[in-house]
Formats: structure tokens, C-alpha cells, sequence
């Protein structure tokens, strides 16, 4: 996949601020969309008017287990989220549901990323190419039953391989 | 049960004797145990269950409540909130479609989920817990492993009774040392001063076990407050081997097991790590050194004594220019200056109350300090007990007759104000010394601030008007 990136440069960016519990009541996507990143940035959604991947800090998703915020962050066409690394609940929760694809980077490669760039995201290749930039940066190693969510399309898609 | 010999963590026999199916990479398909269920991340799981035409493949080992945004008001009047009357009416139609016991909100075994499950005798040790709620863990303090999922893992839950999980890496933390007898430093406070330590990714994706001599001597209700925080740290679970203070706590509850003294003999045998079994990371503290402890930031690392300043972002970077910047961002939110004094921090509200912090226990410690005492002029104080059984028990000792006379709230259980679902909010701006779990930007409400510590430091906040070292307090007696 490829697209533009949005880059937060901020740590420990927690589900509470991805969208806050006032609205896990919410279940329309659309609804639950307009409020994404409402907590850092009110102007998130029309930032992500044609781009499709966010870039932040380390441990991004931190804190509830709500699958709203994968949700909430794809409503806003978020396709990818680039991060040095990621709490474990929101990770599972963007291939369970299939909703965007959890991208892990070295810290380098985030450092070098700004926000703008055109990336291309190679998992098969376990590559991020920055287009705006001409470099190329690897994707950390996908455990395999994760990479078999993903390939599976969710985790109810997913049967265990022969 | 493996036979091969090799040493085992508690965490790894547990892991082991609930694995249906494993993959090359360490994967597993596991067995639960117990499914618990709340109103906030379960209808999505239900509808998905309705679509595909499946059945909840274990109705009885899965247990419903209301907690996240039930009102903590006047029960007896209609609910304000559409949207969360909404939500309730769907739990109560998901449960009754599909055959699950529910403790909804006019039960008097209403409460939190993670206060309930050890109640009724749900929470057992040696079990596979999970809950759409990332404070699971809470129920590792009897040596279960307890997982907080989201809500399609929810529904491949109630569709399976098991769920593949990655293995994810052991970390032991050592709490050496003893709290002592003053009451004034808690458990809270040694969670607290590990994640300060470790930060809030210092247990990203690993199952804890605690374990030392101030685990030892805590209480189970202690044990929970630790193990419930296991995720500010990053944690997947937090356990604690089981020993006499937890069989004796599963006895005797309205939902204990027949056979409970053939299952206390093979805990006893069983839950425990084998001498010299290997854990991926180790952290250690001393308790006895720590000071009651108070966040002043907005992640709960960001935590120091009571009797610091707020540090410089400088001081607080360890170097790292990332945590520079965050404490910098967090100062700018929390409405405060580097080199404050903790104890000159002046709450507008204080909350007792959460899956953390809403216990018997916790609610005796926080009475303690206000028994004979008032409510400071300007702030507006609140005890949500964690379940209707917390409440009643806690009426039998009169604490709420403390509570009520110092000028505080008495309100009916849920998790309330610590996450901002109910009527329960923080105005923008104000501030709240809390004994939850969260100090996120927006947690308790929009711009609402948080700090926060102990129940009996959150009680002697609201007394003094300001953040207080409770050390020098006189408290009153134990019931």
C-alpha cells in the first residue's frame, strides 16, 4: 500500500486521547471518526483528507482494550499506523478486526519520516520505501500467527494451516 | 502438564495447561476458563454473533455486568443518558438472547467487573480470565491468568471459548521489603513507584509476576490494586502465586466450587515457579524505602514522592529527548510548573473509587483519615464503592456515615469517574486527586486533570485541600 503520512511526534499516545470514553457509546463509525485523535489534534480528520498512514512515537495505543480506537483511526482513512512500537491490546485489535495494518519501525526509520511523505508500506517484503525521500527502511518481524490474521484477512477468517 | 522436568513459571503451567493448539513461533490456542462481559465492549461482539448465526459456546462460564457508564446517583430515577440506557438495554437483550447470567444495574451483585469476579467467587486461581477491558489483570492477584482483549476477540470468545495468543515474554518485579504498619504507604504506592521506575512501556507484552516479601504480606485486596495496574506498565497479565490468604479468600463465596478443598490441594502442589525457572526481564524494589507516591503528568510513570517538586523536563528525560518533550506537553495540560511542590497542589475534586482502588480495604484506608474530620472549603469529594457488596459491607462498619459526615459523597458502584463514561466527569481544567488507574490528557473529562495516588492519600487531599503527606496524619482506628 501507499500514502501519505501524518506524523504525530509524541510517545505513549494512549486509546483514551485516540478517542475518549464519552464516546465508546458511539457505534457508528462515521460518528466515531469525527472525534479520532480529538485529544492531540481536533483537526485530525480533515488532516487525513488524502492520506492514509500515521506516524507517532513509541508504545502507541497504550491503556483500554476499546476496539473503538482502530476503528475510530480507519473511519479517518487511516490504512497504516507507523510506529516504533505498540501496545499489545491495540495492535491485536487492528488485525483482529482487519481494520488497519499495525507497521513496527526502528526508531531511526521514525525519526527520519516527516510528516508529508509518501510512503510505500511492502509487507510481504517487510519494507517502508519514503517515495518523497528515496529511502528504505525494514519492518520488524511479524510473528506468524499475526501475519496469519492479517494474510486471513481477521481473526474469524483465520484457520489454522494444514 | 509438560513432563519433561525443565523448571516452569507459575505463568508457563498456567499457559500450558489451557493449550488446546500451539504453532511453531509459541502461539497458542487457549482454553478459557472465564469470560466476563460488560455493557461497553460487548454489543459489537453480540451483533457479530447474530450475523454469522452462532450460539455463546459456554453461556456458563460466562458472566455479565453493568459497570462502565451505569449512573452513581439516584438509581430510582430514569436514566439521563440515552445513549447508555441505550447500551444497557442492548446487555440486557444480549444476555437474555443468549443465555448468560447478568448482574445488571438493579442486582445487588451489581458492580465493577474486575470487584465482582472475586466476589462471587468467579476468579479462581490456575484460570484463564478474560474481559473486554484492559484491567484484567486485576485478577492474576489469585494466580490466574487474566487478559484484557478487545472486542472481536470478545466475540471469538463467546463463539469458542478460547482465543490464539502469542506468547508473550515473563518479567518477574520483586517487591522486597515490607509497607510496615502505618497504613500511610500502600500498595498502590508500590505499583505506583515501579511503573515510575520502568515507565509505561517498561512490561510491553509481558506476563508479570510479582512476587517478594511485601507480595507476601499483602493483603488479596493489595495484591488486586498491584496486579490491576499491570497495564500501565504494558503488561499483558500480572500474577501472583496463589498461598493461604488467596484459598482462603475463594471459599465461601456464593459461586465457589463444590470440590473447592481437592482444588486447594492441587493449587497448593501446582501454582507456584519452579526454582530456577528463567523469566525473559527482571525489575526489583525495596518498599520499604518508598514514599507515599502522586502523579503529577499524564502517563503514570509520571509519578514522584509527595514530598518532591515536580521535576524539570530536563530532570525528567533521563536524557532522552522524547520524555523531555512529553513532560513539557504534560506540565502545559496539567496546568502546572516544574519545581511545584506536590503538597502545594490543590485538588477541586477527589475520587475513591475504581477497579483499582474501591474495595473494602480501600475504602477503610481512605475512612481513616477523614473519621472526625471535613471536607476542605472548594472541593467537592466522592466514594464510589466498586460493587452494591463493597457498599453494603462497608455500611455495616458505618464508613459511610464517616464519609457522608466529613462531606463527602456516597454514590452507588461503577466505575464512574474514572473513565469519564457516566455523569461522573471532570469539567475542563479541573482537577482531581483520584485513586484510579488513568492520568491520560481527557481520561476523567475534557481537560480535565488528574493526579493520581492512594485512597487514604486521595482522603487526605480532600481534607487538607491540598495534596498531603499522610505520614504525619494522625489515622483514626480500624473498625
Amino acid at each position: 500500500m501507499r500514502g501519505v503520512a501524518t506524523k504525530y511526534e509524541r510517545d505513549n499516545i494512549d486509546t483514551d486521547v485516540i478517542i475518549p470514553g464519552t464516546y465508546l457509546k458511539v457505534h457508528d463509525h462515521a460518528e466515531l471518526a469525527r472525534h479520532a485523535m480529538e485529544g492531540i489534534d481536533p483537526d485530525f480528520h480533515s488532516r487525513m483528507e488524502g492520506r492514509s498512514i500515521l506516524v507517532a512515537g513509541r508504545n502507541f495505543g497504550c491503556g483500554s482494550s476499546r476496539e473503538h480506537a482502530p476503528i475510530a483511526l480507519a473511519g479517518c482513512g487511516v490504512r497504516a499506523v507507523l510506529a516504533p512500537s505498540f501496545a499489545r491490546i491495540f495492535y491485536r485489535n487492528c488485525v483482529d478486526g482487519a481494520y488497519l495494518l499495525p507497521v513496527e519501525v526502528g526508531q531511526e526509520a521514525y525519526e527520519s519520516i516527516s510528516d508529508g511523505d509518501e510512503l510505500e508500506v511492502d509487507m510481504a517484503a517487510r519494507r517502508v520505501r519514503n517515495l518523497t525521500r528515496g529511502e528504505e527502511h525494514e519492518i520488524a518481524p511479524v510473528p506468524e500467527i499475526i501475519s496469519g490474521i492479517i494474510e486471513a484477512g481477521g481473526l474469524f477468517r483465520y484457520r489454522v494451516p494444514e | 502438564m509438560t513432563g519433561d522436568g525443565a523448571p516452569r513459571t507459575l505463568f508457563g503451567k498456567v499457559w500450558d495447561a489451557h493449550t488446546v493448539d500451539t504453532r511453531d513461533d509459541g502461539a497458542a490456542l487457549l482454553y478459557i476458563d472465564r469470560h466476563l462481559v460488560h455493557e461497553v465492549t460487548s454489543p459489537q461482539a453480540f451483533e457479530g454473533l447474530r450475523q454469522s448465526g452462532r450460539r455463546v459456546r459456554r453461556p456458563g462460564l460466562t458472566t455479565a455486568t453493568m459497570d462502565h457508564n451505569v449512573p452513581t446517583g439516584d438509581r430510582s430515577l430514569p436514566m439521563a443518558d440515552d445513549t447508555s440506557a441505550a447500551q444497557m438495554r442492548a446487555l440486557e437483550r444480549n444476555c437474555a438472547e443468549f443465555g448468560i447470567e447478568l448482574h445488571g444495574m438493579g442486582s445487588a451483585s451489581q458492580g465493577i467487573v474486575h470487584v465482582i469476579g472475586p466476589e462471587l467467587g468467579l476468579t479462581l486461581p490456575g484460570s484463564t480470565i478474560v474481559c473486554g477491558d484492559s484491567h484484567t489483570a486485576t485478577h492474576g492477584a489469585f494466580g490466574a491468568l487474566a487478559m484484557g482483549i478487545g472486542t472481536s476477540e470478545v466475540e471469538h470468545v463467546l463463539a469458542t471459548q478460547a482465543l490464539w495468543l502469542e506468547r508473550p515474554e515473563e518479567m518477574l518485579v520483586r517487591m522486597d521489603g515490607s509497607l510496615g504498619s502505618s497504613r500511610a504507604i500502600t500498595p498502590k504506592d508500590a505499583i505506583l513507584s515501579v511503573i515510575r521506575e520502568i515507565g509505561p512501556a517498561g512490561a510491553r507484552g509481558a506476563a508479570i509476576e510479582y512476587a517478594g516479601s511485601a507480595i507476601s504480606e499483602m493483603s488479596m485486596e493489595g495484591r488486586m490494586t498491584v496486579c490491576n495496574m499491570s497495564i500501565e506498565a504494558g503488561a499483558r497479565a500480572g500474577m501472583v502465586a496463589p498461598d493461604e490468604k488467596t484459598f482462603a479468600h475463594v471459599r465461601d463465596r456464593p459461586r465457589t466450587p463444590r470440590n473447592i478443598d481437592a482444588l486447594v490441594e492441587s493449587w497448593r502442589e501446582t501454582l507456584f515457579t519452579d526454582a530456577g525457572a528463567e523469566r525473559d526481564r527482571e525489575h526489583a524494589i525495596d518498599v520499604s524505602r518508598i514514599a507515599p507516591q502522586v502523579s503529577w503528568g499524564t502517563d503514570p510513570g509520571m509519578t514522584c514522592d509527595i514530598t518532591e517538586a515536580i521535576p524539570t523536563p530536563a530532570e525528567f528525560s533521563r536524557g532522552d529527548e522524547s520524555r523531555r518533550a512529553a513532560a513539557e506537553r504534560a506540565l502545559e495540560y496539567i496546568g502546572l510548573e516544574a519545581g511545584t511542590p506536590m503538597e502545594d497542589v490543590r485538588p477541586d475534586r477527589v475520587f475513591v473509587g475504581s477497579c483499582t482502588n474501591a474495595r473494602l480495604g480501600d475504602l477503610r484506608e481512605a475512612a481513616a483519615a477523614v473519621r472526625g474530620r471535613r471536607v476542605a472549603d472548594g472541593v467537592r469529594a466522592m466514594v464510589v464503592p466498586g460493587s452494591q457488596e463493597v457498599k453494603r459491607l462497608a455500611e455495616a462498619e458505618g464508613l459511610d456515615r464517616d464519609f457522608v459526615g466529613a462531606g463527602f459523597e456516597w454514590r452507588e458502584s461503577g466505575c464512574s469517574m474514572c473513565l469519564g463514561m457516566n455523569e461522573d466527569v471532570l469539567g475542563p481544567g479541573e482537577r482531581c486527586a483520584s485513586t484510579s488507574n488513568r492520568n491520560f490528557e481527557g481520561r476523567q473529562g475534557a481537560r480535565g486533570r488528574t493526579h493520581l495516588m492512594s485512597p487514604v492519600m486521595a482522603a487526605a487531599a480532600a481534607i487538607a485541600g491540598h495534596l498531603v503527606d499522610v505520614r504525619g496524619w494522625e489515622l483514626a482506628e480500624a473498625v
